[in-house]
């Protein structure tokens, strides 16, 4: 069998304010709450909704043969609370259906893994909470921010039981000759690794409208054939997984809906379906289809879904990433010291890796990229702007206000 | 007595020390009596009789950012501060080229020295196409006023200054703020050289902001000795009573100015590093934008010291002012800085500064440190020794204010004046 596994990425952050020198002691307000509110309505539209009802429609046309998963981050949830709780209503709607299979990860959709493990495990805490409290599930697969991955992550992971999957990306440089469609397990052996399988995942979130990519326009026929010629498919005996990963705003935001991109994913299940040899699944369900001893992998050096590199260079490459990132790691910690909770909550939400993401440099193709997701004229502004805000949390710390 | 003044700054239109300093030098003027037409960079053809010295005051708002104007329909507001406006049209769309080299052959015997100009009046760099738009709004008002004395500020107001004194025969004063030297930190662009050359030659007066500018003018100008006349800038205390308004628990040493090779912010940078290798009680903050922003801002970052260095970027005028009354240290390390009003207005807000001694006001300040601006070590070993004697900070900002309060503008004026007298009548 091949199974076929979605996971859509469901994430907004907080972005901040042009919050300049002159504004520190002054001006508390850190998050941009128009923008956000624009930002979010926006997508809203012509993304969440009609997306969501896409995938209702589906599931219960093909009586729940049609499955995916989903992993919303906290500060998502926060201000589909706040901007359109109508949006959040109807992801309960999708989880009371039970078509879909909710996944873990940091409430704040931070790199704590990296800089603070007692951090992100309350980070990762916080969201599964969040998640019983809305959806009334309780995640045992986890997802690192941006797919992050790494020896370190799995065994941090393995201080939540609860989590017996994880997902990464299926990159070139730990895979080497193997194939992203089986199944792994981490090198301790605790964690199943589902890899995605980067180009036909990109071949829907980035290239899909490309009118210049030799196989526009892409149709679930096509797609669907493809599948059907990956090799390996023929050897029947071994349970496979096609992991197509991406950004749940694929669908309407970063392809509008012109593109034909809703239409794609109405046709695919029904090209998908007719084959018995093809389905559906969850990352869940992959610890009982799954028909053979699976390899461990030994990543010591973390991976990630991001850019050509695959690695931490999006966050984490030039000297204002690094100051940026450590500097708000090391006040979250002295906040925690002395109890503030207050700012507790200000500084995480300033723990979301998208601000590092806007301040990155790397130019050539993913710079556009980078530009793309970016709400701020340069990196260097917006980093200017995250240490004032940063120097003005020290500030009400210190002086304790 | 009636000075044509022509300057490319005066506030509110104001990007850096040139324009607080014409507006310090005019009211003080003003107050003497000399009255001022004053001609500023606008997309009207307008210009201020300023009479008495709060007429110094009351440029329209609409100056502030020029760029912002919509260029036509949208008429300078507050008549009443514009007493004498002369018929309205846009500067832009007259036949300024063509006509402007016309007006050189026939007013300015054709001395080949001032060949050179004809060239930068038809130049397309946006400067100079900036330069001929006020050059020809300035011509068009110097011909329908009446005036003794020309005083241009700066290698912008030359052209026009050249060509006024060619047509109405008064004397032509050029006051030198700055020197191409000073601003490129190295040989600079030849065609302001070049008209700073000619400006100073034709010019009947040369006025230096201070004794280091003047050697830079004899030196490299070439202009005679007897022309020269050094006028130290002062500063305008805009309040009486200043407040201090602390923003942090520790110490605040600051850099403001443009971010360009003249004004060392490196150096700065390097002081940054060395104290705050030594000593957690202290920050610093860089204001205003330039060139080097970029590599500062990089290097800056790449200390890994957290919050302990930031960037306020431009500050508008009332931001430097909320800026430098929260500083405890001032710190100037410039290249080169002809006059540098900047640390008096910092002073002015109880700061201690730390000068060049590459600058104009670092001679005209008692209770200032002068340095070397290579001089990182010296700079860092007073600054740790200001931020670690608390006393001695307190009792070198008192004196700070002490000084800078005596400091005016009268001085400058009765200079100016006087040099305007010797010029009108003959001498």
């Amino acid at each position: 069998m091949l199974h076929l596994i979605f996971y859509f990425q469901v994430h907004q952050p907080y972005r901040l304010q042009p919050y300049r020198f002159i504004h520190i002691g002054k001006n508390h307000n850190y998050f941009d709450d128009e923008l956000n509110r624009k930002i979010f309505e926006k997508v809203s539209d012509k993304c969440y909704i009609p997306a969501n009802n896409l995938l209702w429609d589906l599931i219960n046309q093909f009586a729940g043969r049609f499955k995916v998963s989903l992993s919303l981050t906290g500060t998502f949830v926060e201000q589909a609370r706040q901007y359109r709780p109508d949006v959040l209503a109807s992801f309960r709607r999708l989880a009371q259906q039970g078509g879909v299979e909710f996944l873990g990860e940091t409430y704040y959709h931070s790199l704590a893994c990296l800089f603070d493990e007692n951090e992100f495990l309350e980070q990762v805490r916080m969201h599964s909470r969040l998640m019983e409290e809305e959806f009334g599930t309780r995640p045992v697969t986890f997802r690192n921010t941006e797919l992050v991955y790494g020896d370190r992550i799995s065994g941090l992971v393995s201080e939540l039981p609860q989590f017996k999957l994880i997902l990464t990306e299926g990159a070139d440089k730990i895979l080497n000759w193997r194939s992203p469609l089986y199944a792994y397990k981490s090198y301790s052996q605790r964690h199943l690794l589902l890899l995605k399988y980067y180009r036909l995942s990109d071949d829907i979130a980035f290239r899909f409208s490309d009118r210049a990519w030799t196989e526009y326009p892409l149709t679930a026929g096509k797609f669907v054939d493809w599948i059907l010629k990956l090799p390996l498919v023929e050897k029947k005996k071994k349970n496979l997984y096609l992991n197509l990963f991406m950004d749940y705003e694929t669908l309407g935001e970063h392809q509008w809906s012109e593109t034909g991109i809703f239409e794609f994913i109405k046709h695919l299940p029904e090209y998908v379906l007719k084959r018995d040899f093809v389905s559906f699944s969850w990352p869940s369900e992959v610890m009982d289809s799954l028909n053979y001893e699976p390899e461990a992998l030994s990543i010591p050096t973390p991976i990630s879904w991001a850019d050509t590199e695959r690695d931490l260079s999006a966050w984490l490459s030039n000297s204002l990433q690094w100051n940026a990132v450590k500097t708000c790691y090391n006040i979250l910690r002295r906040i925690k010291e002395s109890e503030r909770p207050d700012l507790l909550e200000v500084a995480r939400k300033l723990s979301t890796s998208d601000i590092s993401y806007y301040m990155c440099t790397k130019y050539f193709q993913d710079g556009d990229v980078h530009k793309y997701f970016s709400p701020y004229s340069s990196p260097e502004d917006i980093y200017i702007y995250y240490m004032n805000v940063l120097a003005d949390v020290e500030k009400r710390l210190e002086d304790g206000i | 007595m009636r000075a044509l003044t022509l300057t490319w700054e005066f506030p509110p239109r104001i990007t850096g020390g040139l324009g607080m300093a014409c507006y310090g030098m005019v009211k003080a003027l003003l107050r003497l009596g000399v009255e001022v037409d004053l001609v500023i960079p606008a997309d009207e053809e307008v210009y201020f009789a300023l009479r008495r010295e709060q007429d110094a005051d009351s440029l329209p708002l609409v100056f502030a950012d020029p760029t912002q104007q919509k260029r036509l329909g949208k008429k300078v507001t507050a008549k009443e501060m514009v007493s004498e406006r002369i018929e309205f049209f846009d500067v832009y769309y007259t036949p300024a080229k063509k006509w402007l080299v016309e007006e050189l052959v026939e007013y300015a015997p054709m001395d080949s020295s001032l060949e050179p100009l004809l060239s930068y009046l038809t130049d397309d760099h946006p400067l100079f196409r900036a330069v001929r738009a006020y050059t020809a709004l300035a011509i068009n008002i110097a011909k329908r006023l009446d005036f003794d004395i020309i005083h241009t500020h700066d290698w912008m107001t030359y052209i026009p200054g050249i060509l006024i004194k060619g047509i109405s025969g008064k004397p032509l004063v050029a006051h030198i703020h700055a020197t191409e030297f000073d601003r490129a930190g190295g040989p600079g662009d030849r065609r302001i050289h070049d008209v700073e050359y000619i400006g100073m030659q034709s010019a009947d007066r040369v006025l230096s902001v201070s004794d280091y500018t003047a050697k830079i003018i004899l030196q490299r100008y070439k202009v005679a000795p007897e022309k020269i006349r050094i006028v130290h800038n002062a500063f305008t205390l805009q309040k009486a009573e200043k407040t201090k308004e602390r923003m942090f628990r520790e110490p605040l040493v600051v850099f403001l100015g443009r971010i360009t090779l003249q004004k060392g912010p490196d150096y700065f940078l390097e002081v940054a590093r060395r104290v705050l290798q030594e000593e957690r009680n202290v920050r610093f903050v860089m204001g205003g934008r330039g060139d080097m922003e970029k590599k500062i801002l990089y290097e800056a970052a790449s200390l890994g010291q957290g919050t302990k260095f930031l960037f306020a970027g431009f500050l508008a005028r009332e931001e430097v002012e909320q800026v430098l009354s929260a500083a405890d240290i001032f710190v100037m390390p410039s290249v080169s800085e002809p006059f540098g009003i900047t640390p008096l207005e910092a002073m002015s807000y109880g700061a201690v500064t730390i000068i060049s001694k590459r600058s104009g006001v670092a001679e005209v300040v008692k209770h200032a440190y002068k340095v070397d601006y290579w001089d990182i070590e010296e700079m860092s070993s007073i600054i740790l020794d200001l931020i670690r004697n608390p006393e001695k900070l307190r009792e070198a900002s008192r004196r700070s204010m002490e000084e800078v309060a005596r400091l005016q503008w009268e001085e400058a004026a009765k200079k100016i004046s006087n040099i305007y007298t010797e010029l009108q009548e003959g001498r």
